[in-house]
Parts: structure tokens; C-alpha cells; sequence
């Protein structure tokens, strides 16, 4: 110990040199809007290269579930093909309006209000901001950052999406957002009080913005909340605490509230799709 | 040892508005300022203690950025070439660097052949540049550009600084 006291006793100049030197450089850090964004970006990179490598092992154990997955879904696309192939001779050049590239999960968050997960490919592989992200059940997500390999997708348990959507059956468009509360439900607004809803209607994405075309499953309907109703049943039962679970929805006039049994299962995400609009540049000059 | 203070605090201001005001607007070529602020830590009196040296050289960076709007680029580099000084000396003067300073710093510009005193000034001030560029462009990318910026900038740098010290020894005498 009185050594070490010694050595910093005669090392005093160069302890003093690194102590104002960390000084400099955190004031270099803080101000600076070009560096700090240099150093996050390398961290970032650090650690999400040190998790892809990890999944990379863990992989091994869980592709015995990915298999089923992907030969469900092939099955499924199969029969699609050949309903398809019946009634029409598609020209593939001249009729998609979107491509779909391949990607893959590396991390995932589900703790926080606004939850983003990693997938594996950037702005190398042509992703950019406001892209779609699915998988072969339903939505996931929206991209809002890329670096060079890597994206991070504004997931649809985040507080800040929001998701263009419609009932099928009806054609009802709404807006889809989540509460913060359980990851398997969302919640629909903005259904007009008119509209025939029944529990078991499936959503869908509406087609509004190129983010996601349309006809993309999104989940069930699983509850109904109509305001006028819950008003009524709140005064009747007298602020039952088994009712007052529908007071912490924000509710607005005449619309219904519906909450949406999400088809993705947010926990288990391997294999996602980008999805990229053809036309989306032409859409953004129209709109201005 | 006041009369010493008095010095450094009178050339801090005189220096920092110098630079502030009228060299960081010099332009040569566009995009070259001289250094003239080098001055300040070339002709620092020995004697002062090289924590002290350290702590005022720090501030002296400081009030620097105060005018370049990069908060903590400017301090980093004077702060670094402070420290490095002592050992800058002890390599271009040898047995005639005495650590305790009872020779002024007149002495060593004076007594000195002129390899010296270019050696010392010009490492001083390329060493100042290599750290400030390298820190204000903060990427591998362009390494060749802060090379040449550094060595232009540094021989811009090394005319003034030389005139101002000579102007300075000129009027002591």
C-alpha cells in the first residue's frame, strides 16, 4: 500500500495530466454533436457485433423450431401459389409494388415503453428509415435508424408507433397503437360508434402509406369497448374494480375502442422481412 | 515569484484576444490560421511548478474554444503539449535544460545554436497541430488530410510564432 501511495506521489504530474486530460475529453464529448455521435456508434457497433456472435450459438439449439416454422410457411405460400396461378398470369415486372428482403433478429427488448429491437442488416443491404418490418405471422415493426450493417425497428409495442389499419370484413379504417401494458394486445382507435364489429373480426394493415401494403394480418378482435356502455356500466356497478379496468383506455366521442389480439408473438422473433415500397418516392412527390 | 504571475496572467490576455479576435479570421488559403497562441507555452517560465503549468495551460485552451465554439478540442491539445514540454526540453537542450529553472527562458532562446531553438519550436507546434486536428476531424477516414493540414499550418504557425518571440526578446532588451 505505501508503495502505491509512493508511485502516485511520484507520478503526480502524469496522474494530474490524465485527470484534466478526462476532463478535456468529456467536454469534448458533451458539446460536440459530431463526436458523441462517432463514439455511440462505435459502442453500438461493439455490442451489437459481441450479441450477433452469441446468437449465433445459441441458434444451434433452437433450429429444430425454426425448420417447422419455415416449412409451415413454405406450405402455406404453396397453396397461395397455386390459387393464384389458377386465375391470373401475373407480370411479376410490372405488377409488385413491394420486395421483401430477408433479415434476421439480434436483439429484443420488450421491458421498456418504447421498445426497438437489432435486426442484422443496414444501410449495406439498401434499408432505409420508415421501411416495414414483418414475419411470417404479422407485423413487427417499423425501421427508424440505420447504420451501416445494422437497423434498429421501431417495434409495435413501442408508445410512439402508429399503424395504419382496417377491419376486414367491414372495411373500417382505424389507427393502431399500444398502451404499454401486455404484449400480446394493441389497441384500435378512431372505429366509428357505427361500425359492425363483432369479437373474432381479423385486422389488417390499411394500405394508406406505403410503409406496409395492404392486406398484411395483424391479429383478432378480442374486446369491444364502447364508451357510452362503459359510462353506463361505471355509474351502474358504482366503480367495481373489476369495471374500472376500462376507465384507463383514453376514450374520445362516438368511437369505439377495440383491443387487438396480436397474431406475432413479440417474445420469439428470428426470421423478419423487410418490406420495401417501389413506388415511394413517387408517392412522396404527390403528396407535398 | 508575483512579478512572474503578473507575467503569465498579463501575455494569458494578451494572447487569448490576439488569437480570439484576429488570427482565427487570418485565413491563409482559405483554410489555414496561424497558431500564434503557441507562444504563451513556448516562452511559460520554467520555474513555475508543472502541475501549476498544467492547470493554467488547461484554462488557457478553455478561454480558446470560448471563441471557436469547439468546447474542449483547443484545451485537450494545450493541455497535452504542456505536459509534454519537459521532456521536449530535456530532448533538444540536453545538460544545458536545468529542471529547476534558475535559467530564464531568454536564456535557452539566446545562448542556444538555431538547430535548437527551430527543433523546439517546431516540434512544439507540430505535435500542438497533430493533436488538435486529429481531434477536431475524430476519424481515421482522413488521415491524409490532417497530415497536410498539420505540416502547411505548422510552417504558417512556425514564421509567426519565430517574429513574435524575436519582437518579444527585442523589447525585454
Amino acid at each position: 500500500m505505501q508503495q502505491i501511495i509512493d508511485f502516485i506521489i511520484r507520478k503526480k504530474d502524469v496522474a494530474v495530466y490524465f485527470i484534466l486530460l478526462l476532463f478535456s475529453l468529456s467536454l469534448i464529448f458533451n458539446s460536440n454533436y459530431f463526436h458523441r455521435s462517432k463514439v455511440i456508434i462505435l459502442l453500438n457497433n461493439i455490442s451489437n457485433f459481441s450479441s450477433e456472435n452469441f446468437d449465433y450459438i445459441i441458434e444451434y439449439f433452437e433450429l429444430k423450431d425454426i425448420n417447422l416454422d419455415l416449412t409451415k410457411e413454405n406450405l402455406f405460400l404453396k397453396n397461395q401459389l397455386e390459387k393464384v396461378k389458377q386465375y391470373s398470369n401475373l407480370d411479376s415486372l410490372k405488377n409488385t409494388n413491394f420486395t421483401f428482403r430477408n433479415a434476421k433478429v439480434i436483439s429484443n427488448n420488450l421491458s421498456s415503453f418504447k421498445n426497438h429491437l437489432i435486426i442484422n442488416k443496414g444501410v449495406r443491404h439498401g434499408l432505409k428509415n420508415e421501411m416495414g418490418v414483418i414475419n411470417s405471422t404479422g407485423i413487427v415493426g417499423i425501421i427508424n435508424r440505420t447504420s451501416k450493417n445494422y437497423s434498429s425497428v421501431m417495434s409495435v409495442l413501442n408508445i410512439d408507433t402508429k399503424i395504419n389499419a382496417k377491419v376486414k370484413r367491414t372495411s373500417h379504417f382505424g389507427t393502431l397503437e399500444w398502451n404499454g401494458r401486455r404484449t400480446s394486445y394493441l389497441v384500435l382507435n378512431d372505429i366509428p360508434e357505427t361500425a359492425n364489429i363483432k369479437v373474432g373480426d381479423s385486422i389488417i394493415t390499411g394500405g394508406m402509406s406505403l410503409i406496409f401494403p395492404e392486406g398484411i394480418n395483424i391479429g383478432v378482435v378480442s374486446e369491444i369497448l364502447n364508451q357510452n356502455k362503459i359510462s353506463d356500466t361505471v355509474v351502474r356497478f358504482g366503480g367495481n374494480i373489476d369495471e374500472a379496468k376500462y376507465l384507463d383506455f383514453d376514450f374520445k366521442e362516438n368511437y369505439l375502442t377495440v383491443k387487438v389480439k396480436l397474431h406475432t408473438d413479440m417474445n420469439n422473433l428470428n426470421n423478419v422481412y423487410v418490406i420495401e415500397s417501389l413506388n415511394r418516392e413517387e408517392f412522396q412527390k404527390i403528396k407535398k | 515569484m508575483v512579478s512572474i504571475y503578473l507575467l503569465i496572467i498579463k501575455r494569458f490576455i494578451f494572447l487569448v484576444l490576439i488569437q480570439g479576435l484576429i488570427f482565427n479570421n487570418f485565413d491563409f488559403f482559405d483554410i489555414y490560421d496561424p497558431y500564434v497562441c503557441l507562444v504563451f507555452i513556448i516562452t511559460f517560465p520554467v520555474k513555475v511548478n508543472k502541475i501549476t503549468f498544467m492547470i493554467i495551460s488547461f484554462v488557457f485552451g478553455f478561454a480558446l474554444d470560448l471563441y471557436t465554439n469547439t468546447l474542449g478540442i483547443n484545451t485537450a491539445a494545450c493541455l497535452s503539449i504542456a505536459f509534454l514540454r519537459s521532456y521536449i526540453l530535456n530532448f533538444v537542450f540536453g545538460s544545458f535544460y536545468d529542471p529547476h529553472g534558475i535559467k530564464l527562458m531568454k536564456n535557452y532562446v539566446i545562448e542556444s545554436t538555431f538547430s535548437q531553438k527551430f527543433l523546439y519550436i517546431s516540434s512544439i507546434i507540430l505535435i500542438h497541430h497533430l493533436i488538435l486536428f486529429s481531434l477536431e476531424t475524430f476519424s481515421f477516414e482522413f488521415i491524409s488530410l490532417i497530415i497536410i493540414k498539420t505540416v502547411i499550418t505548422s510552417i504558417i504557425s512556425l514564421i509567426f510564432c519565430a517574429t513574435f518571440i524575436y519582437i518579444m526578446i527585442e523589447n525585454e532588451k
